[in-house]
């Protein structure tokens, strides 16, 4: 082979071994771990921190037990607290943080229970025209235990 | 009203006594709740394998999905990006043709109001959609530098730390589930709520929808109840035909719906 | 505009948001270019075509000048531009983009050393002719090695040779994977078609003829030296022939499309008629092929009236230049600008001064152009022009 040749391919094989001796340090340790990608990373989504703590932490005798007790057996146990208290992880975790409270506004029930066409027909929905005077729904309606059923 | 004043005060009057008997009490009980609730430690990714379900049938398009999604995930509001929202179909009639009207302003999140008279309505329900986890995810698939994955347990998930944010990914999926996460610079989806199945506790959107239209589950334990589901009911999936083999089963899905 | 009126029918509320804009339209633009240019130099240095000698090594140049832009519009629209070397260091490889950075790489060697070898001898003649500077620039080009005996040169051009025959399918390799990247989205029904590849790399060949029939007109021009019909002319046959080739196989995708008129047609139907119907019918079918398609049969037919023949050779170039980057802008944004729930369109909006803007876009297109004048200094390929012509 032609020298000019030669140190071509010298140069172009430094380049390659260049490459691969940086890609071993910058590749990171986990990374094939489980696939083709870094392991670590799953550890990492896995402790992002929790917002909602689900209902079952209200419960405590210490705290929300009594209002707990009211909701759980009336028709509203399929709503979960935090559907409409938000997000208390916080709040369970340091009982002095407090939550942002609750909207009890009229618009608010209405995202559930006003007069829509696409909603099932057996859902209980009200017109909001003509019911309740344009009251707070809460005026008339014990939002932890409904009328109904 | 004179109950729930009653209950009320009763309420109030246990938080005083609480707070007289000491705040250690309730911080140690904080603690053990807080404990169970953020550990992963003993969580085997091989002793489970999630799914997910969805009834249309009872979906009342209330969107509280939607938004628990956003802030459980801390997903910008004030940015066109969702990890799950709700469609709404609403078929009426044009001359001899059905027409049919879809729609999910800002994801459903603030709720649908009528726009169309009820009177000319013919069919209309909601669609509650979220990334299908798929079992052949075409995410993964054109993802160049394996910076978005499926775990053991069938989740798929983006890793932040090494996404390089050339969207392929957004591209690839065709059911607009994953979005630009402009913050971290990189794509972003639905995670089944990672951080919360690996601790025991359900998906922010299933825990917060108030009819039970959303039911996640260990498709791995045929005990549970959407293993029940799947075996009664008759199912779909969304594009069936582009064969990424969703783990999101739909219940009483329509022909419109894609 | 509000962002309502840029929507129609039914979206994925995440697809408001235009994900890939006019800088990846940029690059299969320009790695096509790249390709077709190469492809070009390759009719004289692989299939033996002396018409095409006086222009062959100016089209490696070409090739180089706009592959070494060819990463920018990419590095540039990341969102993570500094993590890019990751496609690199654990390529994917069920991604078709993964081989992005391994093609590219194994490419640009070819180029170069296709570069190197064909220019060696002016090389070592201007480093054993220049002193101070210049010399150490030339020399080390030259590798400190000035063997330009005819037994060299001989040896240089045999291998030479062979690397063009691995440059032709390399060549083609980049463009038809840079299709493949698109053509392989089954979400999208627009882009989802095996002919992509190939449709990507015709349409490559064809603007890189016409990219090195206009910069060989104008160095001529700005040389203020006589065109070599016999070249120029046999450039536009070539181009001629290639956009056959490019019209066919568009065609055949559109009317097996509307013919099979599978769920998707009715917003396939509405990109065509309403979002993309300009770029589409207006500037890629017949500014960019038609209009220079009969052009060019003149071309071919007319007898003597050279400056007349050179204008409408000229301007098929232009129109076939910006007909690709046409075809470019109507799959890469006419795909997302059609949802992939199939019931509505959303509308591309450029914007100037953004890292994703038209600015950039502009300077990532304007660079070559230095970069080759830059080049054509070092490594002037003007003997092979004006031999012929003495």
């Amino acid at each position: 082979m032609q020298p000019h040749l030669k140190r071509a391919f010298i140069i172009l094989i430094l380049v390659i071994i260049g490459f691969l001796f940086v890609r071993s340090f910058i590749v990171p340790g986990s990374f094939g771990q489980y696939g083709w990608y870094r392991g670590d990373s799953v550890a990492e989504l896995r402790e992002l921190p929790v917002g909602y703590a689900g209902s079952a932490s209200c419960s405590d005798v210490n705290c929300h037990n009594s209002v707990y007790t009211i909701w759980v057996n009336s028709s509203h146990k399929t709503v979960n607290c935090e559907t409409c208290h938000g997000p208390s992880q916080n709040h369970v975790t340091d009982t002095r943080t407090m939550p942002t409270p609750a909207n009890d506004t009229r618009e608010f029930c209405g995202m559930c229970h006003f007069k829509r066409t696409a909603r099932p027909a057996d859902f209980p929905q009200i017109d909001p025209d003509t019911h309740g005077e344009n009251l707070q729904c809460t005026y008339c309606h014990n939002p932890h235990k409904p009328w109904f059923l | 009203m004179e109950l729930s004043r009653r209950e009320f005060t009763k309420f109030g009057c246990k938080i005083i006594i609480g707070a007289a008997a000491g705040t250690t009490l309730i911080e140690s009980i904080a603690t053990i709740d807080a404990q169970e609730a953020t550990s992963s430690k003993n969580y085997d990714w091989t002793k489970h394998y999630w799914g997910y379900i969805v009834d249309t049938s009872k979906c009342i398009g209330c969107g509280r999905c939607a938004n628990a999604c956003k802030l459980e995930n801390h997903v910008p509001f004030d940015e066109p990006v969702y990890r799950t929202w709700v469609e709404r179909y609403r078929i009426t009639n044009e001359g001899r043709e059905e027409k049919v009207t879809i729609d999910s302003p800002n994801g459903g999140i603030d709720g649908f109001t009528d726009d169309i008279p009820a009177d000319e309505v013919k069919k209309a329900f909601y669609v509650p959609k979220i990334c299908n986890h798929c079992e052949n995810p075409p995410c993964v698939q054109v993802c160049p530098v394996g910076a978005t994955y499926e775990t053991e347990d069938g989740v798929v998930l983006v890793d932040y730390n090494y996404c390089i944010g050339c969207r392929y990914c957004i591209q690839g999926c065709p059911y607009g589930a994953r979005y630009f996460n402009t913050e971290k610079g990189t794509a972003d989806k639905c995670t089944w709520c990672y951080h919360r199945i690996t601790k025991g506790l359900l998906p922010a959107c299933v825990q917060a929808c108030p009819v039970g239209a959303r039911k996640f589950g260990d498709l791995k334990d045929p005990e549970s109840e959407i293993n029940k589901i799947l075996d009664k009911e008759r199912i779909n999936v969304l594009k069936p035909d582009l064969g990424t083999k969703p783990k999101v089963y739909y219940v009483g899905l329509d022909r419109e719906v894609r | 505009m509000a962002i309502e009126n840029l929507i129609w029918g039914y979206i994925y509320p995440n697809e408001a948001e235009i994900q890939w804009s006019i800088l990846i339209v940029l690059y299969p633009y320009i790695t096509g270019l790249v390709a077709g240019a190469f492809i070009a130099s390759s009719l004289y240095h692989v299939f033996g075509k002396q018409e095409i000698k006086p222009v062959a090594r100016f089209a490696l140049l070409t090739a180089l000048a706009f592959l070494l832009v060819a990463t920018m519009p990419l590095l540039t629209h990341l969102g993570h531009p500094e993590r890019g070397i990751e496609i690199m260091f654990t390529p994917h490889l069920t991604s078709a983009m993964s081989g992005f950075g391994y093609i590219y790489s194994f490419y640009l060697i070819i180029v170069l050393l296709e570069i190197w070898l064909s220019f060696r001898e002016d090389i070592v003649k201007n480093a054993l002719k220049f002193k101070g500077w210049k010399k150490l620039m030339y020399s080390s080009l030259a590798l400190f090695s000035y063997d330009i005996s005819e037994k060299s040169l001989h040896d240089d051009e045999k291998f030479a040779r062979k690397l063009a025959i691995i440059g032709i399918p390399s060549a083609a390799f980049l463009h038809g994977y840079v299709g493949f990247i698109f053509g392989g989205i089954k979400a999208n029904p627009w882009w989802s078609t095996p002919l992509m590849p190939i449709i990507f790399l015709m349409s490559a060949i064809v603007s890189g003829i016409a990219l090195l029939i206009l910069l060989y007109l104008t160095a001529s021009w700005l040389r203020k030296k006589a065109i070599n019909y016999k070249t120029l002319f046999s450039l536009a046959h070539y181009l001629w022939i290639f956009l056959i080739l490019d019209v066919a196989l568009e065609m055949l995708e559109i009317i097996s499309m509307k013919y099979e008129s599978l769920e998707e047609i009715e917003i396939i139907d509405r990109l065509l008629s309403d979002k993309i119907a300009t770029t589409f019918y207006g500037v890629q079918l017949t500014l960019g092929i038609f209009v220079p398609f009969v052009l060019l049969i003149l071309v071919m037919v007319m007898k003597n009236r050279e400056k007349l023949k050179t204008l409408m050779v000229a301007v098929s170039a232009i129109l076939v230049v910006i007909g690709v980057f046409a075809m470019r802008w109507n799959v890469v944004i006419g795909g997302q600008e059609i949802s992939k729930s199939l019931s509505g369109t959303m509308t591309y909006v450029p914007v100037f001064f953004s890292q994703e803007g038209v600015l950039p876009a502009m300077i990532i297109l304007i660079l070559p152009f230095i970069i080759l004048t830059v080049l054509t200094f070092i490594l002037p390929p003007w003997k092979d022009m004006d031999a012929e012509m003495e």
